[in-house]
């Protein structure tokens, strides 16, 4: 066809010249025409020329464009026109979609997007179940579990576990501590990765214990400077030699953590592959195709009955769960609810402007009427008022993308720990998502106003000074209008009070020690191969730590507190039977003697730890506060015993510490058992931290601490040298960053409904100052105006509260993985809430009210 | 409003066919096509002169048409419309259908665009 030619015309002033022809036809006939019937009567014989050019226009085809890009400019115009109505409509867009966008991009960064698998979603973790014991109810699996169900499972293509590992690199540089896994090679077959560079371990290399590893993109770039010949390399961890064997692509992470360096072949001891105890394995599974998870679960519920048959907890179950589910963590909640809440925001938004364009269509009532009798259909009418809604939607959406910006730099610290630094960009996706919802928000807006503004009859319009353009249905409209919007803004503002309290809450749970200068690291023991020299370097370092000025003690732990969920052990008491063991676990932890004194923790009875305890056949232990209510409600548990196995010693309680949130600061405390370092000789935990509490700022010792440490060994690494503030506020970012961001959606959502009352209203002031101005002729007094105005606010803000308030209890239903075990309560919130609402809706109402009443009736009279 | 809409788009049709029809022959410009339709319906369709163009215009723009500027008589430029290849292939398409099921009671139609 000749589309060439079109484009042709279109250009290059064609469509001038097109016109200029039509115009040319349409003469030529009516002038033959006239030769033969007059001028009247070749006019009435042609009809409209109006119409039939306009008619010959669409015909062209190109019209449609044409018209659209007319009506654009028309609407550009507009914008220009009314600065002040553009710009709050265009801000009010961009609060709503900058938020969206935002919202989304961190919602498809952690839930949607692929993770770095092959075929993720068909990836399952499986867990111990644990519901008997106070510690946890998901527990990690033991390698033997392993074994046992990788030989019977029917539902997994295979499966794969992953271990706690040290890995310190020493040689060229400054010895480190690096975060590393052991992995069984099913690991890279059951996650469906391969190496970007090298080859992973085998079978045989795994059963074999060949020391070979895997090392992430970081670890290669970092200290090896991205060497391509990097695979085959002797590096010496843990003072063993080493061989690189493979490099992991770029953005490859697993659980627990997006930040392990090394990953090393698992290469149980024979005692650990019998051994239904030891749970420190994440295992991971492929579903076999075809399999859905609810199959999987149902089959190895009855497969662990029968494996853990063997361990001496008696039988228990397992729990499936999905890898992401996992990995995104509460996030997921987070994310879902404050996507919701953005929704909102963008709803109140888009009602805003509806209602101020219903009002602006309403003073538009001439324009629309003069356009009607010139021709142009309702069709016509209501695609011009959509194309102006969506000029509108786009330079909302432009100055909206501006906000997200800064708003997605925000989000990027409510990722997941497990994903990594997750740089949230505004990729195709995020900008597709935000170009369907500008199109979405124009049409939500802009439709009814299009609609009712295009309804108009002409000669109502053309009527001078029409009134009345908005009847009783108008009015029933708009006010629903108000009530949505502001029922949502209540919904958002109380969510956002339950959030508040509950963070309010975190941040004030008495963590047990004082976190303030209280720095931390970690000095791992694995270069001191018996135990005595263990404890002796422990001695040396602490010894060297308290010399630096500045640091007013120094104290041990194995693990940092709020760190670390692993270390738990089942424990008896003294005339319990056996049977007990299963259900009794509690984490436990090994201190030096100055420990409690150091962190600061609290002494409920008893004594911390002293000199005299030195190593023994009697040892010591304290234990915390939900271990001493667990067994000794209401009397003391001091000279009590318990034994951690069938033939250990017996450890006296000598102390009742108050609790510490030792697996975490969103962690309800568990029961826990302490004991002093020297005591430990049983145990061949090579994990060590250390805190110092400073007088001094605690990050200005840091130089000190490691020279001081070095000293003494040159290759000892230091790890997470952080300060517990830091530890605390990491742990407190999700909580605080959903806390405040649904606090913002939530104000600016009632901004939003309130800027909304006020509209209406000053509208309807506007609309009726004629009938104020009658009324106040035949003696109503400016009071009795300012009421009846400030009742219908007052109404409608009402309504609006109920409805709120309802969806708010819907709402709060959905976040209680968000309240961290807190019961918020709901009555301060309501009444603050509505406090809140009735007072700024009260401004809202007033002010157009007050204009209402002040009408002077001699002025209003006039203008009729 | 969608009876008439259906009774536009079945007249539609029709003026199609009579315009493809008029200018089997050879071109013709507006006024002529106007006059011959209405002459050849010996008056009993009564076209709105005016809605012929819209019609010529969509037909030329679905390649059934060709036109031009010319002078016949050296005195005024008219548009001409003519038959394209396209147009020739429709009309011989049309006409076959058409009489099948039209051709026997043309009726009283009073045809107006709008």
């Amino acid at each position: 066809m000749n589309v060439w030619r079109r484009i042709k015309d279109f250009g290059s002033g064609g469509c001038a010249r097109k016109e200029r022809d039509l115009e040319r036809e349409i003469q030529d006939h009516l002038t033959l025409e006239a030769e033969e019937s007059g001028w009247y009567g070749a006019r009435r014989a042609f009809g409209n020329t109006l119409a039939v050019a306009e008619n010959v226009r669409e015909a062209w085809g190109w019209t449609r464009l044409e018209q659209f890009a007319r009506d654009a400019a028309y609407g550009l115009r507009q914008v220009r026109r009314n600065p002040l109505f553009s710009g709050i409509a265009i801000a009010t867009l961009a609060l709503g979609i900058g938020g969206i966008t935002a919202m989304f991009s961190a919602f498809d960064a952690v839930l949607i997007r692929p993770m770095p698998y092959a075929d993720a979603d068909r990836l399952v973790m499986i867990w111990d179940e644990m519901s008997g014991s106070d510690v946890t109810t998901k527990h990690n699996s033991t390698p033997a579990e392993w074994i046992e169900w990788r030989r019977l499972n029917t539902v997994f293509t295979d499966l794969a576990t992953s271990q706690p590992g040290d890995a310190t690199l020493s040689g060229d540089g400054e010895p480190e501590q690096l975060p590393a896994r052991k992995v069984t090679w099913t690991f890279w077959s059951v996650l469906g990765v391969r190496p970007k560079l090298g080859r992973v371990f085998t079978e045989d290399e795994d059963n074999k214990g060949v020391r070979v590893v895997v090392i992430s993109h970081r670890l290669w770039q970092r200290r090896f400077g991205g060497s391509p010949d990097i695979a085959g390399r002797k590096i010496s961890l843990n003072d063993e030699p080493y061989e690189v064997i493979g490099v992991m692509p770029q953005g490859f992470y697993f659980m627990p953590s997006h930040d392990i360096d090394i990953w090393m072949p698992a290469s149980f001891p024979s005692w650990m592959r019998r051994n239904f105890t030891w749970h420190d394995a994440h295992i991971v599974a492929r579903l076999k195709p075809g399999v859905a998870i609810e199959r999987a679960r149902q089959s190895m519920a009855a497969l662990s009955l029968q494996v853990t048959a063997k361990d001496f907890r008696g039988p228990h179950p397992v729990i499936v769960t999905p890898l992401r589910e996992e990995i995104a963590g509460k996030t997921q909640t987070a994310l879902i609810l404050l996507l919701c809440a953005s929704v909102a925001l963008l709803l109140i938004a888009c009602v805003n402007l509806a209602n101020l364009l219903l009002s602006r269509s309403a003073a538009r009532g001439r324009e629309v009427a003069v356009r009607t009798a010139l021709g142009a259909g309702r069709g016509r009418l209501v695609a011009q008022f959509l194309t102006e809604s969506l000029v509108l939607a786009v330079f909302g959406t432009l100055a909206g993308l501006a906000l997200a910006l800064p708003g997605m730099r925000f989000l990027e610290r409510l990722v997941p720990e497990a994903m990594g630094a997750a740089r949230l960009t505004l990729d195709w996706r995020v900008l597709a998502f935000s170009a369907s919802v500008a199109i979405a928000a124009a049409l939500t807006f802009g439709l009814a106003p299009a609609l009712r503004g295009s309804r108009l009859a002409p000669q109502e319009g053309l009527r001078d000074g029409g009134r009345g353009t908005a009847g009783a249905r108008s009015h029933w409209f708009r006010h629903s209008l108000i009530i949505v919007e502001t029922a949502l803004a209540v919904m958002l503002l109380t969510c956002g009070g339950l959030l508040l309290q509950t963070f309010q809450h975190l941040r004030n749970t008495d963590l047990g020690i004082r976190s303030e200068r209280l720095l931390t690291f970690e000095t791992p023991l694995f270069r001191y191969k018996d135990f005595d020299r263990r404890v002796a370097f422990v001695n040396a370092e602490l010894e060297q730590v308290r010399g630096i000025p500045g640091v007013i003690s120094a104290g041990w732990i194995n693990l940092i507190p709020f760190t670390n969920f692993a270390n738990a052990t089942f424990y008896r008491l003294d005339g319990q039977p056996t049977s007990s063991f299963a259900s009794q676990v509690a984490l436990i932890r090994s201190v030096s003697r100055d420990y409690f004194a150091t962190a600061g923790a609290r002494l409920r009875e008893g004594r911390f730890f002293s000199v005299s305890d030195q190593k023994s056949d009697s040892p010591v232990a304290i234990v915390n506060e939900p271990l001493a209510n667990r067994h000794f409600a209401g009397q003391s548990p001091l000279g009590r015993r318990f034994r951690f196995g069938g033939n250990g010693h017996w450890y006296t309680i000598v102390g009742v510490v108050k609790q510490i949130r030792e697996s975490g600061v969103l962690e309800e405390a568990k029961p826990a058992i302490y004991r002093v370092l020297e005591q430990c000789d049983q145990m061949n935990d090579l994990s060590g931290g250390i805190v110092v509490r400073t007088a001094v700022e605690p990050a200005s010792i840091i130089q000190a601490v490691r020279h001081g440490i070095w000293s003494l060994d040159r290759n000892q690494p230091l790890a997470r040298i952080r300060t517990m503030e830091e530890i605390v506020d990491r742990q407190l970012s999700t909580p605080s960053q959903s806390t405040a961001l649904l606090g913002a959606f939530a104000v600016l959502a009632l901004l939003l409904a309130s800027l909304g009352i006020y509209g209406v209203l000053s509208y309807a002031v506007t609309q009726r100052t004629n009938e104020i101005g009658v009324r106040m002729a035949l003696g109503a007094t400016s009071g009795e105006i300012l009421l009846s105005f400030g009742k219908r606010g007052l109404a409608l803000t009402l309504a609006g509260l109920a409805i709120g308030l309802a969806l708010a209890a819907i709402a709060a239903r959905s976040m209680t993985a968000l309240l961290y075990g807190f019961r918020p309560d709901y009555g301060p919130t309501v009444i603050v809430v509505s406090l809140i609402l009735l007072a700024v809706a009260a401004v809202a109402c007033f002010v157009p009210a007050r204009r209402a009443s002040r009408v002077d009736p001699v002025v209003a009279l006039r203008n009729e | 409003m969608k009876q008439s809409a259906d009774k536009i788009d079945f007249l539609r049709g029709t003026l199609d066919l009579s315009i493809l029809r008029t200018l089997a022959p050879g071109p013709a410009h507006g006024h002529e096509i106007a006059k011959h339709i209405q002459r050849s319906t010996d008056d009993v369709v009564q076209v709105e002169h005016g809605s012929l163009y819209p019609a010529l215009h969509r037909l030329e723009r679905k390649g059934r048409l060709d036109s031009k500027w010319e002078s016949r008589d050296a005195k005024r430029e008219f548009k001409y419309y003519l038959l394209s290849a396209a147009g020739r292939k429709q009309l011989v398409a049309e006409e076959s259908k058409w009489n099948n099921w039209w051709a026997p009671s043309p009726g009283l139609l009073r045809l107006s665009e709008g």
